[in-house]
């Protein structure tokens, strides 16, 4: 009986001090919200809160996934814009991934901090490409490349640019394969790369949100470039229906070059799922289409403290490190602040520019024009 | 009735209250029908006649006609009508054979033919098209047993019509057999047997029994499918060609992709139309067959 008070007491004792330490604690939480994909999530969950969290012992992340949840992070931005009419606790201190200016009032009203290497000095280390707004902290990017297994490519007739790249189709029928551009963006890479290539190598043109008829009107010389190879793609001109199925004809040898995600090729590799021989490359003239993703800190976070300590943490050299060692990302921070063995790694594929495609009507435009033209043998004007 | 009436009032009272009831039990599908499928249909056959394809109002045909002379459309409703059509003819060939199976064969074999049957009702069709994929695409499984039996001239079916016609018919084995058993378990054992005491063989049997008993199944296995296979949208996507497409497909595409919901709207209508016309059919073979019951009851 006195043995099982005393376990009694022990267990209060316990409880006491855990509910004490949990109340010190309070104040030094950060909400971390995240709607990305199972490999963003896991990463974060896996590898940066466990190292920020033994470098920074008086703060404790909790992490929420609201991927598939309503709006994701914007419906949790919206909440934040809410509380702060109201002055209460966003309950937020950090979003993982979110687009400041996608919302006019966001960015009217000041939700996000201002980032600058006053309160986050690593964002000097940033790469000019990110292209950030002042409220936003680039911090993993991902790029469209092109993947070839060099067993069947020979290491001089790999192309370096997209003249080339087209010539080697045509000169290799049915060893090349890409997606339909409105089912995954390796392919859509393919065809927008082909619309820069008649606009004159100037993805600056293509401002988002602006639609300009006469570049439009270049379109159709697209076309005819990726018409003139549709007989030498796989099995004739059969185009599959999303990144996974391409990726999937490279894996068992179907094709050997194909366009695909830097992030999923590289995942691939990882796990050895795509051939030994698999090489990644880039376009020299201009590279395929990429992107990055961008956080922000909502300005009324209650760990403002945290969430900067967060954020300079995440542009740190080994995290980015990670970025591209574990989920095949690229760095957002220059390339020379990486590892010489991982610069040499990548030497094939980093570049100095990421050209962004706009969508809104130039992606309907797109994508219409090359069902209407090259995926079909249906000509619309007879 | 089981229920015996008391007093003439009282049976009249309890009718009507058993016609209420049916009514409020029927009331809220019913409802819903109308809400959420005859009114959108209407409103949408309204909006195709009175805007034309600039946006003015009045009668206008002018988003049919669009349609019509659009060599791209055309080619895609002509592609589906082609697809449902083989698609059928080969869903009737793999399962009569197996219904008429079923319905005679008894044993641990037949139980398993009919397991074998029903699988494919339980896998979602977004697996069905991974599973095809590998094995039916280059490289897959087929190919590699095939060359191991010194085939080598095997072209996949992958990204072409055929492969949407097979998904397609392997979805629809289930439901037809089903219906076609069903169908011939309603011809009794004595007639075809009465029939063999007087001579008829087994070819006789067919055409001139079975085949007329079970005409009302197949036109029930007809009509469903032709609706399911009309519209289907995930095995044309995942398998099938770029160029043409299905309308489910090319809807989607219209509406979601070129954001041209006037014509998706258009492409829904002549879908619609076509389905409804197949609908029609169904009605009337289950009405037709009711009142058959009723007469003879």
């Amino acid at each position: 009986m006195l043995k099982f008070k005393l376990l009694l007491l022990c267990l209060l004792v316990l409880l006491v001090s855990a509910t004490t330490l949990a109340a010190q604690d309070a104040p030094s939480e950060i909400f971390v919200y995240t709607d990305s994909d199972t490999n963003i999530s896991d990463w974060w969950t896996n590898v940066v809160i466990p190292a920020f969290e033994a470098e920074y012992p008086q703060y404790d992340v909790v992490l929420t996934i609201v991927r598939g949840v309503g709006g994701g992070n914007a419906d949790i931005a919206a909440r934040a814009l809410a509380a702060m009419s109201t002055g209460d606790d966003p309950q937020v201190d950090y979003f993982e991934t979110i687009g400041v200016d996608s919302v006019a009032e966001w960015i009217e009203n000041d939700l996000f901090v201002e980032i600058t290497a006053d309160n986050v000095p690593n964002i000097a280390n940033i790469s000019d490409q990110t292209n950030r707004l002042p409220q936003e902290i680039p911090y993993r990017g991902s790029q469209v490349l092109l993947a070839y297994n060099s067993e069947f490519v020979a290491e001089e007739d790999v192309p370096t640019t997209y003249a080339e790249l087209i010539a080697w189709i045509q000169a290799n029928p049915g060893q090349f394969v890409y997606n339909r551009p409105d089912r995954g963006g390796s392919g859509a890479a393919m065809v927008t790369r082909a619309i820069f290539e008649v606009t004159g190598q100037d993805p600056s043109l293509f401002v988002p949100g602006e639609f300009e008829q006469d570049l439009v009107d270049q379109f159709p010389e697209a076309w005819d470039l990726l018409a003139s190879i549709h007989d030498s793609i796989y099995e004739g001109g059969a185009y599959p229906a999303g990144n996974t199925p391409v990726l999937e004809l490279f894996a068992n040898g179907s094709v050997n070059m194909i366009t695909a995600w830097s992030d999923q090729a590289l995942q691939a590799l990882n796990n050895e799922l795509l051939p030994e021989g698999t090489r990644l490359t880039q376009l020299q003239d201009l590279p395929f289409t990429g992107g990055y993703a961008y956080s922000a800190i909502p300005s009324n976070a209650a760990n403002l403290e945290g969430a900067l300590a967060l954020a300079n943490f995440v542009l740190r050299e080994d995290i980015q490190a990670s970025v591209t060692s574990e989920i095949g990302g690229f760095p957002a921070i220059n390339w020379d602040l990486l590892s010489a063995e991982l610069q040499e790694q990548f030497t094939s594929v980093i570049t100095d520019t990421v050209p962004t495609w706009p969508g809104g009507e130039y992606g309907s435009a797109m994508v219409e024009g090359w069902y209407n033209n090259v995926a079909t043998n249906i000509d619309r004007s007879s | 009735m089981t229920t015996l009436p008391t007093s003439t009032s009282g049976s009249l009272w309890r009718q009507r209250r058993g016609l209420i009831l049916a009514y409020l039990l029927v009331a809220p599908p019913l409802l819903l029908m109308v809400l959420l499928i005859f009114v959108p249909a209407i409103q949408s056959i309204a909006r195709t006649l009175t805007t034309d394809t600039t946006g003015e109002a009045g009668l206008s045909f002018s988003r049919y006609i669009a349609f019509f002379q659009d060599p791209i459309s055309v080619s895609n409703l002509v592609f589906t009508f082609q697809v449902v059509f083989v698609t059928l003819l080969v869903i009737f060939i793999v399962c009569f054979p197996l219904a008429i199976y079923l319905r005679f064969a008894q044993g641990r074999i037949a139980g398993a033919v009919q397991i074998l049957v029903l699988f494919p009702l339980f896998v979602p069709g977004i697996i069905l098209c991974y599973a095809l994929i590998r094995f039916l695409g280059t490289r897959g499984t087929l190919e590699t047993v095939l060359s191991i039996f010194g085939f080598m001239d095997y072209s996949t079916p992958y990204l072409k019509p055929s492969a949407i016609i097979i998904g397609l018919v392997w979805e629809s084995i289930p439901f037809t057999v089903l219906v076609l058993t069903a169908g011939l378990r309603q011809i009794s054992d004595s007639l075809i047997e009465s029939a063999r005491d007087v001579g008829a063989n087994d070819l006789t049997i067919f055409r001139r029994i079975i085949l007329p008993l079970i005409t009302r199944p197949v036109l029930i296995a007809f009509s469903l499918n032709f609706l399911g296979i009309f519209g289907a949208y995930t095995v044309p996507y995942l398998l099938g060609p770029a160029a043409p497409q299905m309308m489910g497909v090319f809807m989607q595409q219209t509406f979601g992709q070129y954001r041209r919901p006037d014509e998706a709207e258009t492409q829904a209508v002549i879908t619609f139309l076509i389905c409804s016309v197949v609908g029609l059919l169904y009605v009337r073979t289950v009405a037709s067959q009711r009142i058959q019951q009723e007469d003879a009851e």
